[in-house]
């Protein structure tokens, strides 16, 4: 009998440990059927939902425009019976000021009992998350407007068909009201501007006049035995000087693959250009994590970066700390603008959540103009709400005010996932001097054949 | 290969012997399951038999047949909603999810399998009661059958749950990823809201081809044999550096030799990728060692002799592929030097203490003991396991993607075409595809391809290490 116990513990054993074992060697084809089982409980929800709604339906207002008139709101609420569960990702940073605003939502709705859980996504990265399971991700979603094509490709957003609680498209700046359309059909509603890039300067080193040409600021810099830091080997800054020179990158009606100019005539110079401002080794390819610690440190005096380093600038730089637009740059003896890539943090709805209407309603009210003004006194995020945006408060930052500044010259982010892997090997070579002697019309080419390259 | 062959032939044969030579309770049994055991009083085996069969009707009708009809196609009906903005509510309306369909068919037809093979068994079983019933024998009731679970047939009962964890965990899953090697399920192809279907072989044709656009061909060459290379040198640097280490620590002359071990265990016990970050960001490009090596002139040394290009401020570690791929090795030996060193302390206990004693009595100095009698016994006792280690480190994901993940950025530029590196390996290059190309296709393909290499390499070396009687040897 001993022999039998031992025995059936040793089978656990084995059992538990073949579990384990099994769960990490192919973690990844494994865990996508497990997660696919959820599908079948939202098969059920689009019919709980309509059935009550045969019921209350034929209200008398014919509020097409359901402009502020609450009745669709009503109908909701009174066809909601049992309790409405949603999953709200925000960022990391962002979930102190969420749960806030979740108990404002909930308060704000009396009637309805909520279970509303957040989770941790970054906004960054919540395109991963989402597309590895579209039905299993969260109601409500924060991601970086960058993400949206790929999003509103995979189904992954709800448009925005109607508005109930506040106009989206007329309250919200237009850069922003663009970045969350697709085709002409809004997808999203904006939630902050400030994920753009801009230039961060130390004033003690350059004057305002300086800071309007790139060759000349890296003239003072040199002089100062100093260094200006850019992400260099990076798509989404070295767009900044190809677009900047009138070169074009867009997107094709497919979604997926790219159009790319740049190897046309004139792209030569851009990346001349590159080669000689990087050649004097005082503007040099650095990422963000390098810049943090060289602003610290003092060695870098002025960088291309976004709202996200604003601290630490400002922090090493006390109250020298400047930012501005970005400067000019010298192209085959011409001036012209750095552009850039403007970046907005919106806010979607899953179309598959179970309370779609909930959904869309929470998502309005985490978007608002005292959701916006709240986001901003808390974390320092530059409003996309026109009016949260006009507050003194937001106008004296000088971050959001450079980002203001260079929204002038920004696109919004409108890229196939063949861009950058290319673009940032571009980077790579400019940046370290060319090193092969490559032909630079040949090394454009190159470039551009991966760019525009068919989405296999 | 003739073997398993003719087992498989008596497999059916005996399967047809039974059914031929069966009398009229065994044909039966062809059609209702049971049949056989209720002829021989066995009514309880007799139920269950019929269960089986009945659930795997209603499988095959409810669950089995929809999914299979779709599997041609993997799904006709593209995904539809319509949002009412009154109700604030959508219709959805009834679309095919191909990944469900492929799943379900795949399981489908895996049950299938199985009842075949339970079906074919259970001829012979209820033949078998023939056979017993003429010859006079006992024939066990459903109590006996069930004590013979907990006694004869123990193994079985033990290998059940195993069994299915492995089928649930590990085949099924395998079949998806192979079957997904023959669709085009990628970024574009993303259920639930579009459809994918089969194109046969034409992602492995990608693979090996290169055309202008599609640099598929040129980077798999590439990172295949930056894998081997680095599978080679890092499992062999690892293991001689583990074996000299206990070697080191081992000796008479060491001092304080567990405080020595003790502290490389430690570096066992942090969790690997905090290491890896840690020096990652060491070596970074204005890392602390950068910092260090210039303030005593060492970058300067470097750029000097032409090492590091002159037009750099700073030694690119893990930014030049050149240098990156040394560094990766390196600080590969430095983590795992302490795993090898516990083994081969292990190993090198267990080395007879007379055959050492004999061969210096005999006038051989400690390195020809070494040589000629520390290194083939340990080389014998850990010959499995280095094959092991070899094709573990053909997928060692941590290393390399912990350490130029977000730093290293290639120059080549036809690999970037296709979202690869100088530094990936197979294995990174997949996880890359999948997880932030959503490659699906592709990535199968790899798989299948690392699958074949690893499993090619351990067998060959398996059956030529273990071959013939060499544990006679050590005797």
């Amino acid at each position: 009998m001993k022999k039998k116990v031992l025995a059936t513990l040793l089978a656990t054993a084995m059992v538990a440990g073949c579990l384990a074992g099994c769960g990490n060697s192919d973690g990844g084809a494994a865990s996508t059927p497990a997660t696919d089982e959820a599908a079948p409980a939202e098969d059920t929800a689009p019919a709980e939902d309509a059935a009550p709604a045969e019921d209350a339906a034929p209200a008398e207002d014919t509020a097409d425009s359901a402009d502020a008139s609450g009745s669709p709101i009503d109908t909701l609420i009174a066809n909601t019976t049992g309790t409405v569960t949603m999953t709200v990702w925000a960022s990391e940073e962002d979930q102190d000021l969420t749960t806030k605003l979740l108990d404002d939502f909930k308060a704000a709705y009396p009637d309805v009992t909520f279970d509303i859980t957040l989770g941790a996504e970054s906004e960054s990265t919540a395109k991963d998350t989402i597309l590895t399971d579209v039905e299993a991700a969260a109601d409500v979603f924060a991601f970086a407007d960058d993400q949206i094509n790929e999003l509103v490709q995979a189904g992954a957003l709800q448009e925005v068909a109607a508005h109930y609680t506040y106009d989206v498209a007329a309250e919200n700046a237009s850069g922003a009201v663009e970045a969350a359309t697709v085709d002409g059909k809004l997808y999203a509603y904006p939630m902050t501007a400030d994920n753009g890039y801009f230039m961060f300067y130390d004033s003690s080193v350059f004057t305002e006049d300086d800071v309007q040409s790139l060759e000349k600021m890296v003239e003072v810099a040199d002089a100062a035995g100093k260094k200006i830091a850019m992400d260099i080997s990076n798509g989404w800054y070295i767009y900044a000087f190809f677009q900047g020179a009138g070169l074009e990158l867009t997107l094709n009606d497919d979604g997926m693959t790219n159009t790319c100019t740049w190897n046309a005539a004139g792209g030569t110079d851009v990346a001349q250009s590159i080669l000689d401002l990087t050649a004097s080794n005082v503007f040099v390819d650095m990422g963000d994590e390098d810049m943090a610690t060289q602003i610290a440190e003092g060695n870098v005096v002025a960088c291309v970066n976004g709202t996200w380093r604003a601290e630490t600038a400002a922090e090493a730089w006390g109250d020298n700390y400047a930012a501005t637009k970005l400067p000019t740059f010298n192209v085959a003896g011409k001036d012209c603008q750095m552009s850039s890539y403007s970046g907005y943090k919106l806010v979607g709805v899953n179309p598959h959540s179970a309370n779609l209407g909930w959904a869309m309603l929470l998502a309005e009210f985490l978007t608002n103009e005292d959701a916006q003004t709240a986001r901003f006194e808390a974390r320092g995020l530059g409003p996309a709400n026109l009016a949260a945006a006009s507050s003194d408060a937001v106008q004296s930052n000088p971050a959001i005010a450079a980002l203001a500044a260079q929204a002038a010259y920004a696109t919004p982010q409108r890229v196939g996932g063949n861009f950058w892997s290319p673009a940032e090997t571009l980077g790579q070579i400019l940046a370290s001097g060319n090193p092969d002697g490559t032909d630079l019309q040949e090394l454009l080419d190159t470039t551009v054949e991966g760019i525009t390259a068919p989405v296999e | 290969m003739k073997k398993a062959l003719n087992t498989l032939g008596n497999y059916f044969k005996n399967f047809g012997i039974a059914f031929v030579k069966g009398d009229i309770w065994v044909k039966l049994s062809a059609v209702l399951m049971g049949a056989g055991y209720f002829a021989r009083k066995q009514v309880i085996n007799g139920i269950i038999m019929c269960l089986v069969e009945v659930l795997f009707a209603v499988l095959c009708i409810g669950y089995a047949a929809p999914n299979l009809a779709k599997f041609g196609t993997l799904g006709t009906v593209q995904f539809e909603q319509v949002f009412d903005p009154l109700t604030m509510t959508s219709t959805v309306n009834d679309y095919d999810n191909s990944f469900l369909i492929l799943l379900n068919s795949i399981i489908s037809l895996f049950i299938i399998f199985v009842f075949i093979v339970f079906y074919i068994s259970n001829m012979k079983a209820v033949y078998r009661l023939q056979q017993k019933k003429e010859n006079g024998e006992h024939i066990n009731n459903f109590r006996e059958d069930v004590r013979t679970m907990f006694n004869e047939k123990f193994h079985i009962t033990l290998l059940t749950l195993p069994a299915i964890g492995i089928i649930i965990m590990n085949i099924l899953p395998i079949l998806v990823l192979v079957a997904v090697a023959f669709t085009n399920y990628d970024q574009q192809h993303m259920p639930p809201n579009a459809l994918f279907t089969w194109v046969g072989w034409s992602n492995f044709k990608n693979l090996f081809t290169s055309s202008v656009t599609v640099t598929f061909g040129y980077s798999f060459k590439k990172v295949l044999v930056w894998t081997l290379e680095w599978a080679v040198l890092a499992t062999f640097t690892t293991y001689i550096g583990g074996i000299l280490m206990a070697k080191f620590i081992n000796d008479k002359k060491t001092k304080l030799p567990k405080l020595w071990r003790t502290l490389f265990i430690i570096a066992i016990a942090v969790p690997q990728f905090v290491t890896l970050l840690l020096v990652r960001n060491f070596f970074a490009d204005s890392g602390i060692v950068n910092t260090f090596c210039n303030s005593i002139g060492f970058t300067d040394f470097l750029k000097n002799i032409g090492l590091v290009p002159s037009n750099l401020s700073y030694i690119p570690f893990l930014t030049n592929p050149g240098w990156a791929k040394v560094m990766i090795i390196i600080i590969n030996i430095w983590i795992g030097i302490p795993y090898q060193m516990l083994v081969a302390t292990g190993v090198l206990m267990n080395i007879p203490e007379d055959q050492i004693e004999s061969a210096r009595i005999d006038g051989a100095n400690p390195l020809q003991i070494f040589i000629k009698i520390t290194m083939p016994y340990v080389l014998f006792v850990t010959g499995p396991s280095l094959i092991t280690d070899f094709v573990k480190n053909i997928n060692n994901f941590n290393v390399i993607y912990l350490l130029t993940q977000d730093v290293f950025v290639t120059s080549d530029q036809l690999l970037a075409n296709s979202n690869a590196k100088e530094v990936d390996l197979l294995v990174t290059w997949l996880f890359r595809l999948t997880n932030e190309y959503y490659n699906y296709k592709m990535a199968s393909v790899i798989g299948i391809i690392v699958f074949i290499i690893c499993a090619a390499f351990t067998l060959i070396t398996f059956t030529r290490t273990i071959k013939g009687d060499k544990e006679e040897e050590f005797q």
